[in-house]
Parts: C-alpha cells; structure tokens; sequence
C-alpha cells in the first residue's frame, strides 16, 4: 500500500531530487573544509560527518511528502464524512439513488456477463467455431457424415476439429437402473476444446473404430454421485443400455458441452468413414473446429467454399439455392438469440444509473448552493479552488462507494428475482453471482458515478474573486440544473417507450389464437428404457391408454408422439410428400411439415375443428389402414384448387398411400410468433409400425390438475415402476413459451419505472428549490396582488419548456433507440405512433404532478413570512 | 501538518524565511548564513534543515528550483514565496512579542 502511495506521487523524481541536493550540500561543505586547509579526503569525510545521518534525512522529506498526502486525503475524507453525517436528507436520498443505480447495473451485468463477455472454460476460446450447412431444415448449422469425413481430410483453416452426434438418454443398467444423458463424440472432441480429463485417459482414434471395446468417460457429478469419487475409477466398467463399457476417464468439474446440454457420459461416436462415404447411410451431426492461429472465422469460411461447393453437388440441385455454409463463434452457437436482449437489458440498466447519477449531481448542486457561504468562508481562509475541487470530489465519490455498497445488497436481492423468475431458456443465468469479478465492476461503477456527479459541483467552485456570501442565483447555475432534468426525462422516455413495446408485444403473444383449447389438459410425457423393443412399446401405451381411460374424471383422452404448440416434434420436407398422379418434386425444399401420430381422441381433447370429412375413428387403428388428416395450410398447399378428400399422398416418397379421410382446423405448431405451418396427422395403428418409445398422453380432465397427475402417475408406476413421467399442463406448455419475452417485459419495464421515478424526483428537486430560492419574489408579488393561481402558474410555467424539451428529445431518442428492439417484438411495429403518444403522455403526467406540488407550495407562500426572511 | 506552534520548529521555520527574505539561497548557503550572522551563536542542523525546507516549499511558502551557484556548481535554490513573505511578517511579529514577554517575565523572576 505505502509503495503504491509512493509511486502515485511520482516518488522516484523526488528522491533523486533529494539525494542531489545532499550531495550537491556535502561538496560544498567539503569545498570549505578543503579552504580550511584539509586534504580531500578529510575535507569530504568531515562533511559528511558534520552532515549527520544523510539516509534519516532523506527519510524524513520522504514522509513529509507521503504524510501531507495521506493526511490530506484523511482530513478530506473525515471532513466529507462528517458533511455528510451534518445533512442526514441529503445523504440518504443521495444514496438511495446511487444504490439503485448502481445496484440495478451491476445485477444486470452479472447475469449477462457470462452471455456477453465472460470466456467460455476452453483454452484460447475466440479459436473455436462451429461450422457446417446452414439450411431451412435446421436453425443450427449441421455436418453429414459424408461430407465430414471428406472435410477432415482436406481442410486448411482447422488446427483441429471434431463432431458430436445429439445428447440423448441413455440407461445405466447396473445394479440401480438409472436414466442418463449420453452424447457421442468424436475421439478428438476434448482435445479441439483443450480440455484434459481429470483421471484417466482420453479418448484416442482406437476408440473411435467401430469394432474397438467400447468406452466411456463420466462426468465429474456422475463419479462423485455413483462411484463415490473412486480415485482407481478408470478401467472399471459400467453398463450403457445392457452393454458393457470401460470407463477411460473422468471429466473436470468445469466441463461443459458446447451447447450447455447435460451429458453424464461420453461415448466414442465411432464414425466409420467407409458407411459414412455412401451419402444414404451419412449422420446428422455438429462440428465444432479450432481455428489455425491468426485465422478469422470469414476467412475459414473462404477457404472451405471449395469443399462445400462440392458437397453441394450430394444436394439436389432444387435445394442448393436454400444451402449455406456457417462458421461462426462457438459463443455464438451457445448464446444465439440471447446476445441481442442483453446488450438491451444491459443499456437499459445503464440508463437507469445515468438517470440517478443526473439526480445525485442535482442535489449536490443544491447543496452547493447551500453551502456557498461555507465555501466563501473558507476560501478567504486561504482554501484554494483546487482544494476545494478535491474536496468536492472526495465527498461525491464517498457518496458513489456508499451507495454502490448498499447497490451490492440491493444487487444480490435483484439477482436472486431475476433467477426466480427467468425462464431456463437463458443460458447461464443460474449460475450469476456476486463473485469478484462482479464486485470489481460494481466497485469502479461506485467510483466512476461518483467522479461523474461530482463533477457538475465542482465545476461550480466560484473563483475566489467572486462577490462572496451573497447568494448568487445565478442563472447558468440554474440552467445547467434544468437541462439536467430535461435529460433525465429525454432518457426516462426512452425507456419507457421501450418498455412498453414489449409489454404490447408481450400482451398480443400471450392473446394469440391458439386453434386449439388447452384449458382443463393435462399432459403426461414417458419414455421407455433404450433397450425395450417395438412389441413391448406398442404393447405398453396400448396398456397405458386402455387403463387411463378406465380413471374416474377423464372425460377424452388421447396417445400422441408430440404435442402442440412446439417441442420436439417429427417434421417432413414438403416437397418430400409425394402426391398420387403428380411428378415428384417442385422447386426446392418448400420447407418443413410437421406431423404427428395420434390416436383418434386427439382432435376431440384439444377440441381442435375438423374442417372437411371426419375425424380418425377406431376402424382406422386396424393395421392394414392407411389414413390421414391434413391441416388446411397443408390441404391449401398440395390442392390448391381442388377438394383434398380422398386423395391419396406418400410421405417420404416410399411406403403404402395414405388416403385424405379429414381436414383439420390450424394449430400453432411453429411457437407462439410463427405462422401456422403446414402439418399431417396419421393415426396410431394397431401395429409395431406405430410403436414409439416416447409419447405423450393428452387428458381432459374434470378434476384439478393435482389429482389428475398423482392418478396418473399411479397407472404408470403399476405398468413399470421404474419410468419416469413428465407431467405438465397443457397452459403450463404453452405460458413457458412466452417466459422470455415475459422476462424481457418485466425487467426493463422495472427499469423504465425506477428511471421515471427518479426523473421525476429530478424535477421536483429542481422545481422545489427555485420555489425556495424566489420565496421572497413570490412574496412581493402577492403583496402586490397577485393571485394565488397566478404564482402556480408562473412555478409551472418556469416547469414546462424543460420538460418539454426532454420529452421532445425523448420522442425523437426513441425513434433511433427503439430500432434495436426490431426483433423482439412481435405484432407491434418499433415506431409506434400509440405507444409513443401514451408514453408521453404519461412521463408528462409524472412531470406535471412532479412540479404542480411544489408550484401548490409557492401558492401557500405567506407573503409577511416570507418578506421578513432574512 | 502545521506544527508551526511548536517553538522549536517556529523558530528554525523564521530563520529560514528570514535568511530567504534578502535573497534566495541553497540549503548549505542557508546554514552559512545563519551561523556567521549570529556570530556562530546559532547553528541550524541539516538533519532538521531539509525536512523544514521540504515542508514549507509543500506549504507553499517557498518555492525551489534548480539552479548553478557562483562556483558553477548545480544547487537547488529556494525563494520565498507571497505567502512565505505574509508568513515572516506575522512570524517576525509573534516573536518578537514572544521574547519580549519572556524577557519580561525573566527580569520579573
């Protein structure tokens, strides 16, 4: 500390300084001795000697310099300390402000820290990418099996890459059966991301053949939980869905897959580049690669576009147009959509702490006005200006570190509501904290507003030539305090315009037309053990289904492998569906259609209309019958012009015709803000051909919920015991989907009311202390004649071209500031005219309260009272 | 650190104002200076003097800068400053006040 103090004043000048003026003493005391008839020798010896101890003396300047510094930055603080403590108000209200401030940002930066600036856990992590197609069949970019093993052949931009297949469920089959996440990778998977195992070994290219013994490496939780941290772990074994394993390694605790996805287990992918080369036997997968030093991610993407122009070839040629190549950031492939409502959320809050900052540097120009006489005082004292600028500074940035500690607390309660009410859709949120790094942040945005309100005051020092003691009501002075708020205003706005885009996007999401009635339904998800063969699946939802419909309270039930309005769901190429009398194939891909199988009640459930014929019934269920229902877009859409009824189509271009027996009604399918997209129903047969080994049960139930679900889970647990069941409300499903946009809404309508809050407490601060200040103007006039209402008028008037102002500055902000928010609204255009026209009129409203209270005070003057002041 | 009241320190703080006040001078002209005026009465430590310099130059009453003496030898020079000549005066006074008082008070014992 005392070495950091030394170098902050330049300390190595002034001990060289010091030392030449001793030395500079001791030759000429040593020059007179030599006068006095001494050798050199002597003559320097006895300067010395008469000089004394020269190192005590360099010392002692030393704290000299050090001491003034030190004391004068205790005696600024003590004083401010004490100024502080001397107007209680003040001190409060200026904390209050800065707190939230500063408290607001900084649990607003800790959560998107990690989604913005935090490094992902891989060494040199701005190296990584993922690459692959990018096409309308998938949002993220993908590889084919066939076409990675040509890539990883003859690629220039990758220092190192490898694939994943999906994360999915896979069961220990051990003494405890125990469902898990599983994902297959490739053996060179840890080492593109430069982590190293724990225990044990990584994987090596041995594993990956496809006759090798299989491996595995566990995840540090997976150890710890199930092999209670066995330091001998590797080389033991572990069965993965009946077959047994050698466990290879253990994985660190700060493991993560790309995509944040839960594995507890890897798996060797076992890629066998001869199936692979045959493009009818090639795997989806994700590629991830590290890029060559020095190499961008553009460049990467040129240097590949030889090798995806021959891929492409593989394409037919209708579904070129639709492919691209992708490489982008791994960042970016784990945050998606989220960056842009950070950077939003983050600039709002900072918002709010310009807002507060605005008004802390208001009331401390208040307080300079109070305090001119002390200032005068002691200026003639011989204070300097650029004391008292310090002064100024040291109390401001006093005040910024006492409201950033009381932001931390405010912060950590933020933080801790945030979490409760984000939706698990936003990466990483969980695991914000107040950790250093955040502290750090907090600590310089204490310090930073403290500087910045601050700094109005002390620019305000008056001169010690200026005509002391008398009170200036000087105009600048004053000017500079209006615009202040007029700023605040202008911001607030802003805000609150945004704020309220989304709520209206919030509120016409959330009245969406469904198409369907979800209220009273209860979905019951279940999925079998891995091993368990098509017989024992169609078999046991049979069972399940026969055995629900028996329960008390279920008035319509239904069996369906996926549920409206998203989640997994099966889809199709649309040009893929092969229509009886028809050439195959149009012009591209045509997009995806989604479709389901389902048993007959499922219309009857959702209470979803049938359009044209009828609904399944169970003669359709026979296993020789082939029938299917459309929804009108994709009715619409194969026939155009002609009645669907009847007409038979192939999807997938091979297997039996299925025959049109019905048309349904529209179904969001595509989310809450897509369109309805083209969808088929077939029904569930009576056959191995419609055995799934996850599906949902629908039910539509007179009892609550509650006791639905427990009568359900009781039928599942006497089928098997051991299988999980996911149950949920069909309302439950579909509020999840507007969880983000709802979290979005809340938060920065949150910040644009604190920040019209506090623009109004601007306002009123400004307004109460010129009805202060002109107490005895005000006076006179009365004594004069002027009538009650005529003061209040002349306080507003003086209000209302400021607040004017800001809001017109606001309005015109708004326009620019709005256009970010393009692509988080939904069925609400960013310049619109109704929510700017009522956002103005509220702020005005707030404006207009916030300056006709102390305009009513002025009113109330008591005209003696106030001309025998002073 | 205004510990002018302490008497000893007041004093070496007069005798170097005073020795600045006709011209300026270095740190060994100053302890030259104080020791032949008074007859070699008085003799001004350097151990005490450059701390004592340091301090009033922080104070503002002085103000140093390099500069190459009469041998042509490099020195650092020290000059009063405005404040440092408002200082001496009421320095100059509150002495002379103070021995007078204390002569006083000697005769009378």
């Amino acid at each position: 500390m005392k070495r950091w103090l030394e170098r902050l004043w330049r300390g190595r000048r002034l001990d060289q300084d010091v030392r030449e003026e001793i030395e500079s003493h001791l030759e000429m005391r040593a020059e007179m001795n030599r006068g006095a008839g001494l050798s050199t020798d002597d003559a320097g010896d006895l300067a010395r000697r008469q000089f004394g101890n020269s190192g005590q003396v360099h010392e002692d300047v030393r704290r000299i310099h050090l001491g003034e510094w030190l004391e004068g930055l205790q005696q600024d603080l003590r004083y401010a300390w004490r100024s502080l403590l001397r107007a209680p108000a003040f001190t409060v209200t200026a904390i209050l402000a800065a707190a939230l401030g500063i408290g607001a940002t900084t649990a607003v930066f800790s959560a998107v820290d990690r989604i913005l600036f935090r490094s992902l856990p891989y060494p040199a992590e701005d190296r990584l990418v993922s690459f692959g197609f990018a096409a309308p069949i998938e949002p993220q970019e993908f590889m084919l099996g066939t076409d990675y093993v040509e890539w990883r052949e003859r690629q220039t931009p990758f220092a190192e890459m490898a694939t994943w297949a999906s994360v999915s469920d896979c069961d220990l089959t051990d003494r405890n059966p125990a469902r898990l996440s599983c994902a297959e990778v490739e053996s060179t998977f840890l080492q593109t991301l430069g982590v190293r195992p724990l225990l044990g070994r990584d994987f090596t290219p041995e594993d990956d053949r496809p006759n090798s013994s299989p491996a595995a490496l566990i995840s540090y939780g997976l150890w710890q939980s199930r092999f209670a941290a066995d330091p001998g772990i590797a080389g033991k074994t572990l069965s993965l869905d009946g077959k047994t394993a050698t466990i290879a390694g253990v994985l660190p605790a700060s493991f993560e897959l790309p995509t944040l996805a839960r594995a507890d287990v890897l798996v060797p992918l076992r890629l066998d580049p001869a199936t692979q080369r045959r493009p009818q036997t090639g795997r989806l997968l994700w590629a991830i690669a590290r890029l060559k030093p020095g190499v961008p991610p553009d460049q990467a993407n040129q240097q590949l576009a030889p090798l995806f122009a021959e891929s492409l070839k593989w394409v037919p040629p209708n579904f070129r147009k639709e492919v691209k190549l992708r490489v982008r950031s791994l960042r970016d492939r784990q945050v998606q959509d989220a960056r842009l409502a950070s950077w939003v959320l983050l600039g709002a809050v900072l918002a709010v702490l310009l807002i507060a900052c605005a008004n802390v540097a208001n009331l401390m120009l208040v307080r300079a006005t109070a305090r001119q006489r002390e200032l005068a005082v002691r200026q003639a004292l011989g204070a300097g200006k650029a004391r008292l600028v310090r002064q100024t500074l040291t109390e401001s940035v006093l005040l910024g570190l006492l409201g950033g500690a009381a932001g931390c607390v405010l912060a950590r309660l933020l933080l801790r509501l945030f979490v409760a009410i984000a939706p698990e859709s936003i990466p990483r949120l969980a695991q914000a904290a107040l950790d250093g790094r955040v502290l750090a942040v907090a600590i310089a945005l204490a310090v930073l507003s403290g500087v910045l309100f601050g700094l109005p005051p002390a620019f305000q020092i008056p001169h010690a030539e200026w005509p002391t003691g008398s009170r200036v009501s000087g105009s600048p002075r004053l000017r500079f305090r209006e615009s202040l708020v007029a700023a605040q205003i202008a911001v607030s706005l802003i805000l609150l315009t945004g704020a309220a885009l989304l709520l209206r996007s919030l509120w016409k999401l959330e009245s969406v037309p469904l198409g369907m009635r979800t209220a009273a339904v209860l979905t019951a998800r279940i999925s079998l053990a891995r091993d368990a063969q098509p017989e024992r699946q169609l078999a046991f939802f049979e069972e399940l289904e026969s055995r629900l419909a028996r329960l008390p309270g279920v008035s319509s039930l239904a069996v369906t492998d996926s549920v409206p309005p998203v989640g997994p769901a099966r889809s199709m190429i649309f040009s893929a569906i092969e229509i009886e009398g028809r050439p195959r194939f149009g012009q591209g891909t045509g997009g995806m259609v989604t479709w389901r199988t389902v048993t007959p009640g499922y219309f009857g459930v959702l209470d979803i209309p049938i359009r044209r014929g009828r609904s399944f019934q169970d003669g359709d269920r026979a296993p020789d019958e082939h029938a299917v229902i459309l929804n009108e877009a994709l009715a619409a859409r194969l026939y155009p012009r002609e009645d669907a009824l009847g007409k038979r189509i192939r999807p997938g271009l091979s297997g039996p015709w299925l025959t049109i027996i019905g048309v349904s009604a529209n179904v969001r399918n595509n989310g809450l803000s897509g369109q309805d997209g083209p969808e088929y129903y077939v029904v569930r047969r009576h056959s191995v051909e419609s055995a799934f080994r996850e599906s949902s049960v629908l039910i539509r139930t007179q009892f609550t919920p509650k006791a639905m679900s427990d009568w359900v889970r009781r039928e599942v647990a006497t089928l098997d015991p051991t299988l999980p069941v996911a149950l949920e409300t069909m309302d439950q499903r579909v509020a999840k989907l507007a969880e983000r946009p709802r979290f979005n809404a809340t938060l920065l309508g949150l910040f644009a009311a604190i920040g019209a809050l506090l623009a109004a407490v601007g306002l009123y601060g400004v307004i109460s202390f010129l009805v202060a200040q002109r107490t005895q103007e005000i006076g006179i006039r009365m004594a004069l004649g002027a009538t009650r209402a005529e003061i209040a008028r002349l306080v507003l008037h003086h209000a209302a071209p400021w607040t004017l102002v800001g809001v017109l500055a606001g309005i015109v902000g708004s326009l620019f500031a709005t256009r970010v928010l393009r692509t988080l609204l939904f069925g609400v255009p960013e310049k619109d005219p109704i929510t700017l026209v009522t956002v103005s009129g509220i702020l005005l409203g707030v404006a207009g309260l916030a300056s006709w209270l102390p305009s009513r005070r002025a009113a109330q003057v008591d005209p003696m009272v106030a001309l025998r002041q002073d | 650190m205004n510990k002018s009241s302490d008497s000893l320190q007041g004093t070496l703080d007069l005798l170097i104002l005073k020795t600045l006040y006709r011209c300026p001078n270095h740190g060994f002209g100053i302890t030259l200076h104080v020791q032949t005026v008074s007859g070699g009465l008085v003799c001004v430590e350097e151990g005490s003097l450059y701390p004592a310099l340091h301090r009033l130059e922080r104070h503002k009453l002085l103000s140093g800068s390099w500069s190459v003496t009469d041998n042509g030898r490099r020195a650092r020079y020290y000059r009063l400053t405005p404040a440092g000549r408002k200082r001496l005066a009421e320095a100059e006074q509150s002495w002379s006040a103070l021995s007078k008082g204390v002569a006083k008070v000697l005769r009378f014992a």
